[in-house]
């Protein structure tokens, strides 16, 4: 799930969704769990995480990138542990929402710190952007947004083959979503405008740029400067519409935890350059550096988000 | 002041575009892509905002945009067939 950039379309994808793990193993999964619920899916995990995480360097070091930032200097066994932790908790959260997908929210308990100040933030009739990254489990969150009841809009590739995509069609939740599609005529941005004007949520990914695609900044995240888009924070100087940063975190096999962790305003008439949206990216960057303090083995970005060259 | 003066004053000057006059802009030159005027989607958000707050004319959407985004004089067009 990208921002908008209408040059998006001809650049190379640095990222996959299936960063970690091909399709038939996911598939594998949910049969696990049609089988023999979440628990046999989890200890099937186990091992499976374990296996791949010893004799696969190459899924090792997939987690390499950020674990250098988060935790340098680590010894083999202590980098190999923290490895298996990413992919154990990666694999887990898959299961998760594969659950949720299929069955529903029943048995899995959702605890949202911060409904009052969204209830709120709508009442003001501006919309919300729901600014959310690949960090616990984001599909849970936005399935604990019903209470809202406004429209939820998601920006999202639909290119066959997206493990984002697959879920929300294998579990027929795009219905209860709209898709925009980046890669529509403006990058859809006359879509998002018109789904803020009607006071509905519109969520995007804040933590993840395509490769040569506009409309980027650099900020330093964990110590080293990261590209990031501004297109959001550019849409919410356009249109007053405040921008919600929302992690989701799991806390227990059965339940997870959603956090407003901040909500940013960015003022009208900043101007064209991306420099004048740096303060504002730099907020939820530095959200983003908090939550990998308090959730180091829930961020899920499994590539080279530092070496990015745009 | 014509429509199409105000649009192009409109766009240089809220959309902050640098060394460019409104009187440079040619009534047919494409306002967005590679070619003609080069705006993106970004300032197609502040495009929409603007013509609501000065024309109270709605770009609604994508099918909309195609047809007003064309160049300045059918964005002129758009806003005067529904004013």
């Amino acid at each position: 799930m990208q921002q908008p950039d209408e040059t998006s379309s001809k650049t190379t994808r640095q990222w996959s969704g299936r960063a970690v793990g091909a399709g038939w193993q996911y598939n594998f999964f949910y049969c696990m769990i049609r089988i023999g619920g979440r628990r046999l899916a989890y200890l099937i995990a186990y091992g499976v995480v374990f296996y791949y995480t010893l004799f696969t360097p190459s899924q090792r070091a997939k987690t390499k990138y950020y674990l250098d930032k988060k935790f340098p200097g680590k010894n083999s066994f202590g980098r190999f542990t923290d490895s298996f932790r990413m992919i154990l908790n990666l694999a887990k959260i898959l299961i998760d929402r594969a659950v949720t997908g299929t069955m529903g929210m029943a048995g899995m308990h959702v605890t949202l710190h911060g409904r009052e100040a969204l209830l709120n933030l709508l009442d003001e009739k501006k919309g919300v952007i729901l600014m959310m990254s690949h960090v616990g489990c984001w599909q849970v969150a936005l399935s604990a947004l019903n209470f809202l009841n406004v429209p939820v809009n998601l920006l999202m590739h639909q290119e066959e083959g997206d493990v984002d995509r697959h879920y929300f069609e294998q579990h027929g939740l795009s219905s209860m979503f709209k898709i925009i599609d980046p890669n529509s005529y403006l990058g859809g941005t006359l879509d998002m405008l018109a789904a803020l004007k009607n006071n509905e949520v519109l969520s995007v990914m804040g933590d993840r740029v395509i490769q040569g695609s506009s409309n980027i900044i650099h900020v330093p995240f964990l110590g080293k400067e990261v590209p990031f888009h501004y297109s959001p924070f550019k849409i919410a100087s356009a249109s007053g519409s405040p921008i919600v940063v929302l992690f989701s975190y799991k806390t227990s096999p059965d339940s997870y935890e959603l956090k407003v962790a901040r909500i940013i305003r960015v003022p009208k008439n900043l101007g064209r350059s991306g420099k004048v949206f740096s303060p504002y990216v730099e907020q939820y960057v530095h959200a983003l550096e908090s939550y990998t303090d308090e959730h180091p083995y829930q961020f899920l970005n499994f590539y080279d988000m530092w070496g990015t060259k745009t | 002041m014509t429509m199409n003066e105000r649009l192009k004053k409109i766009i240089v000057e809220d959309l902050f575009l640098e060394d460019i006059e409104p009187e440079e802009i040619d009534d047919e030159e494409a306002l967005f892509g590679d070619d003609g005027l080069g705006l993106d989607s970004l300032d197609a958000v502040e495009l929409v905002v603007q013509v609501q707050k000065h024309f109270g004319v709605e770009i609604k959407n994508m099918d909309e945009g195609r047809v007003a985004f064309g160049s300045i004089n059918t964005l002129a067009a758009f806003i005067e067939e529904r004013q």
